[in-house]
């Protein structure tokens, strides 16, 4: 069933690399030449800015789960990335410096704010759906920014939110492994961390989508009327995919106070779930690969053009953002991966043409 | 008692009055937003941007020198152009697609981030105040009430009984309901269906934009200025139900009071919370909104 809702697309899968796949390790190989240029050059103003560019993609990986697997649009991801970064901040400053013990402690809360988040949202598709989660994400911000007016703060035991300005001092903690540590004071360790945290990340999400659960969404997206025809339930499984995706992105916020030394408002304004929403079209839906690629080039664009252009890059940003839509629906890695499809095709069964 | 009757004049009318100048507004802006998407299925992001449109014309036009009254005219002819050839090059691009709801909505997302980047530069980021059209102000009931709220509550009442009034009685609106019902259907009976797109799309941005001028005096003019109303509106249209003109005034004024009088009792912030509570309940038992969509009455 699964499988004829996706022709032959993934039928290459089976012999061994994908073309995803592929793509993901070239990236994955740019990413170490990246960082192995850094160190050289001693350059760990561009370490910190790619490592923020990962925790960023790593949002948009969520959205585009969402957007590129189920067809939900979700314009409130910041939500979820700016309550993980809150969250993960006020622990390591007031209860632990263990980051695997906060990670433990602050897993239930990231579960049940994409369940209820879920539960709230998927009461409605299409641009209902995208209208609630822009609500959503607007309401918690607005109510983050006020703490210090309305009294949350003291409720919760006088820790301070900081209201509008935020909190800073989030102590740059040490992450034990097994056999050894990464001091994240070091801007290579901080970002081969993270690097490594994308790069399972997208193993996860790539082997979850192969399973029956995974083919299942696609089966959705395909044609979702069909589906309770055959005896499934769309609604429970786009609320697991969700959930998942809101755990996702409140993780990636949580790294974002060990990069920034703390929490403000903004992470949960419409810009954040905006750009992580351009990312994810920029460099290509449902590819998982693609909204890191996106981050990236986001990322670039605002700090490099950002910096020679004035407030000129955010016209330019807008623009290349209409372009693609209209023009490369399909995204950078898109692309690519049709292209690398086509040739290996053409090497396999040179008979068969393109 | 006397206590109790001079909280009510004193601090609970006027608070309903001020609500009612926001519903006003916001009203306006949701008309145009569930126009639109009665009728393209559009949910215009930008729509915030046309409302900061409008007030930074009305800027340009008052520093040219022009009276603010002609302005309240001129605003409106200028956005329509600029409305038709928006829904000409970006809504029309992709209106054929399977995604449209999700292609035009990232459309004009994109198309708002450019709009406030472009106030921004010209106009720079602190805000802008236009004087008062009307000043000085009238007792109403033992109320102080500065009189140009009391002409935007009257204004922009009859503005919105001449837009339902345009849409059900006249002509062009039957065209527009016709198109909203059964497109092809309508097509085929010789509605010009893609020139009533274009048009109902400017319509619904002039709309934006006269309430981004008439609202300018009050809460002044910045590149960022529709964003605290957009949210309200997006709330107002969803609970009033897509592309309802009659839901969309119910909810409006409901939500506005609820705002208003939440600010008052609880804190501003909460009453954003009140708002969305309101619209996360009417979804719960209609998920459809309140009342049906464009093309059904």
């Amino acid at each position: 069933m699964a499988e004829s809702a996706m022709p032959g697309r993934r039928a290459t899968e089976r012999y061994g690399l994908s073309s995803l796949g592929k793509i993901a390790l070239g990236g994955l190989a740019v990413a170490l030449l990246f960082a192995v240029w850094a160190v050289a050059f001693d350059q760990s103003f561009y370490l910190r800015l790619a490592t923020e560019c990962l925790i960023l993609g790593g949002l948009a990986m969520s959205v585009d789960l969402l957007l590129g697997y189920c067809g939900l649009l979700s314009l409130g991801h910041a939500m979820f990335f700016g309550v993980g970064a809150y969250l993960s901040g006020l622990i390591l400053i007031h209860y632990t410096q263990s980051f695997w013990l906060a990670c433990l402690l602050m897993l239930p809360a990231w579960t049940l704010l994409g369940l209820v988040g879920g539960l709230l949202a998927l009461r409605s598709s299409g641009v209902y759906f995208a209208l609630i989660t822009f609500a959503l994400a607007q309401v918690a911000a607005k109510a983050i920014f006020a703490t210090n007016e309305i009294g949350i703060a003291s409720a919760a035991g006088q820790v301070d939110l900081g209201g509008s300005d935020g909190f800073q001092g989030v102590p740059i903690i040490a992450i034990d492994f097994l056999f050894f540590q990464v001091d994240l004071r070091d801007p290579l360790g901080f970002f081969l961390f993270v690097l490594g945290a994308v790069v399972l990340t997208y193993l996860g999400l790539s082997w979850l989508l192969r399973t029956p659960f995974g083919r299942t969404l696609s089966a959705m997206r395909a044609n979702e009327r069909r589906l309770p025809h055959l005896g499934y339930a769309p609604r429970r499984f786009k609320l697991v995919a969700f959930t998942l995706s809101g755990v996702i992105a409140s993780f990636y916020g949580a790294l974002y106070p060990l990069l920034r030394g703390g929490a403000f408002p903004e992470l949960l304004t419409f810009w954040v779930s905006g750009d992580a929403v351009i990312s994810v079209i920029i460099g290509g839906t449902g590819t998982l690969v693609g909204p890191i690629v996106g981050t990236i080039l986001l990322g670039f664009l605002r700090s490099l053009v950002g910096s020679e252009l004035g407030e000129y890059h955010i016209i330019i940003v807008g623009v290349i953002f209409i372009l693609a839509v209209i023009f490369f629906p399909r995204g950078l890695v898109g692309y690519l991966r049709s292209y690398l499809d086509a040739r290996k095709q053409r090497k396999e069964d040179p008979s068969h043409g393109a | 008692m006397e206590e109790l009757l001079g909280y009510i004049q004193f601090v609970l009318a006027p608070q309903v009055v001020t609500g009612l100048v926001i519903g006003i507004a916001v009203i306006l802006m949701a008309l145009g937003l569930t126009i639109i998407f009665g009728l393209l299925d559009v949910i215009n992001m930008a729509h915030g941007s046309f409302y900061a449109l409008g007030a930074f014309l009305l800027i340009a036009l008052l520093g040219a020198g022009l009276n603010f009254w002609i302005c309240l005219i001129l605003v409106p002819l200028i956005v329509i152009p600029a409305g038709l050839v928006t829904e000409r090059l970006l809504i029309q691009q992709v209106f054929h697609s399977r995604d449209r709801h999700t292609l035009t909505l990232l459309l004009t997302f994109g198309l708002s981030l450019i709009i406030e980047d472009l106030f921004k530069i010209i106009f720079g980021p602190d805000p802008h105040r236009p004087p008062t059209p009307i000043a000085g102000g009238t007792e109403l009931f033992g109320m102080f009430l500065p009189n140009y709220r009391i002409f935007l509550i009257v204004f922009g009442s009859a503005l919105i009984a001449a837009l339902s009034y345009f849409l059900f009685r006249s002509d062009f609106g039957a065209r527009i309901r016709a198109a909203a019902h059964d497109r092809d259907m309508a097509a085929s009976l010789g509605v010009q269906v893609k020139s009533v797109y274009s048009w109902t799309f400017a319509l619904g941005l002039a709309v934006a934009a006269t309430s981004g001028v008439l609202l300018s005096p009050i809460y002044g003019v910045y590149p960022a200025m529709g964003h605290g109303f957009i949210f309200l509106a997006f709330a107002v249209v969803i609970i009033g139900g897509l592309g309802s003109i009659k839901g969309a005034v119910i909810a409006g004024l409901l939500c506005t009071q609820v705002f208003a009088l939440a600010s008052l009792v609880v804190s501003p912030v909460w009453a954003d919370v009140l708002v969305f509570v309101v619209m996360v309940l009417v979804l719960l038992f209609r998920p459809q909104g309140l009342f049906g969509s464009l093309g059904h009455g």
